[in-house]
């Protein structure tokens, strides 16, 4: 057992060249996955593509040219210049093109990286004798024979692109948010542009030696990908994408080994399948835990009859607990139950010795649930819906009861008392707040309030505005308020004239005029 | 000493002259000049594409003009950037972006900071404060896409103010936000200018742009109009902005009474400090319309 443990993780790690490649491409992995956070959350993922393929005529360049003017093949330094220099020229040309026509930058994009790359095969075809680039392993990398010259490139890019992205993480941040506001305080977008445009290019040039020209853009935008997914920071999402480069590039290793398969297809495998993952399982933005969301959701509705329910039992003073409320409302006990945990959550419903009881917000809510579906029935009623089907629509139609949409029948129904069944209306307590200003129609017996606002054309002498007044009873068909101004005068209004004066409220008389408008608190 | 000081005071928070910039052929502005003063609330106005992001950007110091020039407190804009804040279009920004609340209200001290330093303490405290002001500190360290719609306008506020900018400019606060969400910008847009600072908010609706401004700036690539809402919501001058494509144009001209007493609503809840600068409205133009007549232009634009 201790054997195959040691030859499956230890014994990797005794061969130089595995050392080099897991330290190389470490290395490259990390500084990619922290620049690829950039790059994604700037929805520049195509031009990591383009940068990739430009380097081609790059490398042939700098090649040729070393070769032709000092004699020196293969001069590593030179090829690396030349490919940020194509890399760079890559990048000017989309940017000019998409300037000066029409197109939007990402066919801008397609149209020049392809032309630079054409031009770099044309190049390395016609020089074929002088020019020796093994385009296969320019596609596919080598991780596995990766040269101490590559690792101190890694080395070098690493460092210098960290300590870069880390002295000037505010203006890269703020012009990668928000760069009108960046331009705004004096920062310079465009060199801030360009500063990132060389890195990434940097960056991806070191990259494709070891992973190659296509799989390189895995491992720049996947590990950023999956720490996008975990966090709500820039950054803890740049460590944690360095962090995840890293790892894709230790599993993908391991995996080549025991396969024995390609280095570079198999750190980008494993770096799909670990954003795969994170996909699945991460805590917010994942698909799990969006499954999650919609599998607790509760049904408005059922929240509502569990309100309804619990206001009613707790106006004539029974205790329930929580198996009597499942008995209690008509929907699946299950929801019943999912419902009053989401309620206790909210805050709506308190547990006191096994009861379930509203808190003093429940049953705000509750009373306002109940004054929208009597309104609803009422009004129901009023359009000329069967009395039989009234409670069942209304049982629906009950969610809405916004607080406008609730208004609005109220008022058109003339602000009635009662429902089609007799039963009384919750008053509006919600503007029936002592020292508001309402509507006169919308209070009811027993208030008290001060005259604000009269219409000068309204005949209601002897009424005047400060005049204090109380409610007398309401009469119905035709609604018609009565107030009174002392013990002996009484003036009788019309729901017009009701409806156009506003009034201050203060206290109302009756604090338990009917058992369904308790007051509150 | 004396008359140097008079002499800030008299300097025009915003001071725009013969600004022509184009892109092409047809100019963005052509020959726009104004002035406002420090302490306004000034809306500009103005159809689709008639310059008012140009001019935006002209104030901020980054649109290079054709012609004229811009000047904040006296000063060149391009040497005055910091002192205007910008609060983008909802729309502009990319709420999925990972930045928590606070961070974005850090963002206003950028501009202050060394690049090599950390923002200290101090300017926490500020970015708190900012915060506070907006009503925000309680989603300090939320994701800005966890927000509602208000509270994201009010978190950019917030960063304007981080900024200590004398001048906001607001690109369309109003935009895709229900009545209550528009009522709490607002009320934050009042208690920004009772502190003394200018507000330049670009805005679409023209039947609340009579309630809700000191001064209007009427623009269409020219300037047809800045002053009160009076003065510049005249039909005929509208009609030739609008080209006639407003149904009533009466019904846009505020009620001065209803108008006066929301102000003193405000002032009262304020405190107002500042009072020698902003008011001097004693112009009873315009016909008097109800509080009811105003209300059906109000709807959703």
């Amino acid at each position: 057992m201790n054997e195959w443990i040691y030859l499956t993780f230890a014994e990797p790690l005794t061969h130089v060249y595995f050392q080099k490649a897991l330290l190389g491409g470490s290395l490259i992995a990390a500084v990619c996955g922290v620049i690829g956070c950039f790059v994604i959350l700037r929805r520049m993922a195509f031009l990591g593509d383009a940068l990739s393929h430009a380097m081609l005529a790059g490398i042939s360049s700098g090649y040729l040219f070393m070769q032709l003017v000092f004699g020196i093949r293969a001069h590593a330094g030179s090829m690396l210049i030349g490919a940020v220099i194509a890399a760079v020229v890559t990048v000017g040309l989309v940017g000019f093109v998409s300037r000066v026509s029409r197109l939007k930058e990402d066919t801008s994009i397609g149209i020049m990286y392809t032309g630079v790359f054409a031009a770099g095969g044309v190049l390395v075809s016609l020089f074929a004798d002088q020019i020796h680039i093994d385009l296969l392993h320019f596609f596919m990398g080598n991780v596995l024979a990766v040269a101490d010259t590559d690792l101190w490139v890694a080395a070098i890019v690493c460092s210098s692109v960290l300590s870069l992205i880390l002295l000037f993480f505010r203006p890269l941040q703020l012009t990668t948010f928000d760069p009108l506001m960046a331009a705004s305080i004096g920062i310079p977008i465009v060199a801030v542009d360009y500063l990132l445009t060389i890195c990434t290019s940097f960056v991806v040039v070191s990259g494709v030696s070891m992973v190659g020209v296509v799989l390189v853009v895995g491992l720049l935008i996947t590990p950023a990908a999956s720490a996008y997914l975990l966090c709500d920071r820039l950054s803890r999402m740049l460590v944690l994408a360095g962090v995840f480069g890293v790892t894709s590039v230790l599993g993908g290793l391991y995996l080549a080994q025991w396969i024995n398969v390609a280095g570079g297809s198999a750190i980008v495998l494993f770096c799909t399948v670990q954003f795969l993952g994170v996909l699945a399982v991460a805590p917010r933005y994942g698909l799990l835990a969006e499954w999650l969301r919609i599998r607790n959701r509760v049904p408005q509705q059922t929240v509502e009859k569990v309100l309804r329910a619990l206001l009613r039992e707790q106006e004539q003073s029974i205790h329930v607990t929580a198996q009597q409320v499942q008995e209690l409302v008509d929907a699946p006990g299950e929801e019943v139950r999912k419902a009053l945990k989401q309620m206790h959550k909210k805050e709506l419903v308190e547990t006191e010795e096994q009861n379930v009881r509203l808190t003093a917000e429940g049953l705000h809510e509750a009373r306002r649930i109940l004054r929208a579906h009597r309104l609803w029935e009422t009004y129901l009623d009023h359009v000329g819906m069967p009395s039989n089907e009234l409670h069942s629509h209304a049982e629906i139609l009950q969610h809405v009861h916004d607080e406008d949409a609730v208004d609005y029948l109220d008022s058109k129904l003339g602000h009635p008392l009662y429902d089609p069944h007799g039963s009384e209306i919750p008053e509006d307590f919600v503007h029936l707040v002592p020292g508001n200003e309402v509507k006169l129609s919308l209070l009811r017996e027993g208030y008290w309030a001060t005259v604000q606002h009269l219409p000068e054309l309204l005949e209601v002498q002897p009424l005047q505005i400060g005049m204090r007044f109380r409610v007398g009873p309401r009469q119905e068909n035709p609604p018609q308020w009565t107030l009174q101004l002392s013990e002996e005068q009484e003036i009788v209004l019309d729901r017009k004239q009701a409806d156009a004066i506003r009034v201050r409220v203060e206290e109302s008389d009756q604090s338990t005029p009917a058992p369904s408008s308790e007051k509150e608190s | 000493m004396q008359t140097i000081m008079n002499e800030q005071n008299s300097v025009p928070a915003i001071e725009v002259e013969h600004l022509t910039v184009s892109y092409g052929p047809t100019p963005a502005l052509l020959d726009v000049s104004f002035s406002i003063e420090a302490g306004q609330l000034v809306g500009v106005i103005g159809p689709n594409g008639s310059g008012k992001s140009t001019l935006i950007k002209s104030i901020l110091g980054f649109q290079k003009a054709d012609f004229g020039k811009v000047k904040i407190f006296g000063e060149s804009a391009d040497k005055a950037i910091g002192k205007v804040a910008y609060v983008p279009q909802r729309g502009a920004v990319d709420w999925d972006f990972p930045i928590t609340v606070l961070e974005v209200a850090m963002m206003g001290r950028y501009g202050q900071l060394s690049w090599w330093r950390d923002p200290s303490k101090k300017d926490r405290q500020i970015a708190m404060n900012a915060l506070e002001m907006v009503r925000m500190t309680d989603f300090a360290h939320r994701q800005i896409g966890q927000l509602s719609g208000g509270q994201q306008q009010r978190v950019f506020m917030a960063r304007a103010m981080a900024q200590g900018a004398e001048i906001l400019l607001l690109d369309e606060p109003f935009a895709g936000v229900d009545a209550a969400t528009e009522r709490a910008i607002l009320d934050v847009l009042y208690r920004t200018k009772v502190s003394g600072k200018t507000l330049v908010v670009v805005h679409h609706d023209l039947a609340t742009a009579a309630e809700y401004f000191d001064q209007l700036i009427l623009l269409k690539q020219r300037l047809y109009g800045i002053g009160t809402p009076q003065a510049v919501l005249h039909p005929e001058l509208l009609s030739e902005v609008y080209e006639g494509k407003l149904k009533s144009f009466q019904d846009l001209i505020p009620d001065e009474t209803e108008k006066q007493a929301q102000r003193r609503k405000i002032s009262q809840t304020e405190q107002s400090t500042k009072s020698a600068s902003g008011r001097h409205r004693d112009d009873t133009v315009g016909p008097r319309l109800s509080a009811d007549q105003l209300r059906p232009m109000g709807g959703e634009a």
